[in-house]
């Protein structure tokens, strides 16, 4: 039974270990499958302990989860890859800071940081681009140019609709949809009421619905 | 528009591949400029100036020999 657990965890380890280098490596079997909150849980005390591959696999796992958060809360690009990098290097330096609760994710306690990180960015505010006036990256080597067409059509529709909001509904909305925490997730890394939040995400959700069918079109869906 | 679809719409903001590279390029540049081990540094101080590496090494011996008796003469003086 014990050695099943072990050889089923350690074939699960090499699966995610197998996509993430492949996903780096520039293959298509596209982000990394999540892994469970207990995997993830060994995965920090191996990276404590001095592992790089488990600080590493860390990283993977989170990183375009404080990507699609931030990139909701900021307005540019370049912001959003900036306050990812010093949000991902504080999370990995300062593991050793991490306590373990119950209920208490480490994606949640991954979050905290990079909205802390993304609001020192909003407090030094400097020029902005607007959400629509950036060239776009150049689309992934080997994707279909008509789905990178409409990839960034709709991803033009969210960032407009985005920018219509206030500062703390972009911050909600983003901590609810890009890091997918719960209202009472989002009020520890806010420090806002849950109920508030809940208030907050009704609200943002139907403005942000009409905006975005006006936006697309009702042909045109984002589902 | 429902919490599932929104949700759904959000992994459009997911990073480009040329995002991913700039990231990780950038972490991985100052975690590997700072993982550097303490003897990893003075191996690499010992290949680059063996002379300068040989003096600090001295330095350091001399002064841990004569850090005790130094403070000792102080606090008897004081």
């Amino acid at each position: 039974m014990i050695e099943a657990a072990m050889r089923h965890s350690a074939a699960s380890a090499l699966a995610s270990l197998f996509a993430a280098l492949s996903w780096h490596l520039g293959g298509d079997a596209g982000p990394p499958a999540p892994l469970t909150d207990e995997a993830i849980a060994r995965l920090v005390e191996q990276a404590r302990a001095g592992d790089t591959g488990a600080r590493h696999m860390l990283y993977v796992q989170h990183v375009d989860r404080v990507f699609r958060t931030v990139r909701g809360m900021l307005r540019s690009d370049a912001d959003a890859e900036d306050v990812t990098q010093d949000a991902m290097l504080t999370v990995l330096t300062s593991l050793h800071q991490y306590t373990p609760r119950a209920g208490a994710r480490f994606a949640a306690w991954v979050t905290t940081i990079a909205v802390n990180t993304a609001r020192r960015r909003f407090r030094r505010r400097r020029p902005e681009l607007t959400a629509t006036g950036e060239l776009p990256d150049r689309p992934d080597h080997g994707a279909d140019p008509a789905d990178s067409l409409d990839r960034e059509r709709r991803r033009r529709a969210l960032l407009t609709a985005l920018a219509e909001l206030s500062e703390r509904e972009r911050m909600i909305v983003s901590l609810r949809y890009g890091a997918e925490l719960n209202a009472s997730e989002i009020g520890v890394a806010t420090g806002i009421d849950p109920a508030a939040i809940r208030k907050t995400l009704e609200r943002a959700r139907a403005r942000l619905g009409d905006r975005l069918e006006a936006l697309l079109g009702s042909a045109g869906g984002m589902a | 528009m429902n919490d599932e679809e929104l949700g759904g719409v959000w992994t459009v903001l997911h990073p480009t591949l040329g995002q991913h590279r700039r990231i990780d390029a950038r972490v991985s540049a100052w975690l590997e400029a700072h993982d550097t081990s303490l003897a990893a540094e003075w191996s690499g101080l010992f290949r680059i100036a063996p002379v300068s590496a040989l003096g600090l090494v001295a330095a350091s011996a001399v002064s841990i020999a004569t850090a005790p008796p130094l403070i000792w003469l102080a606090r008897a003086l004081i």
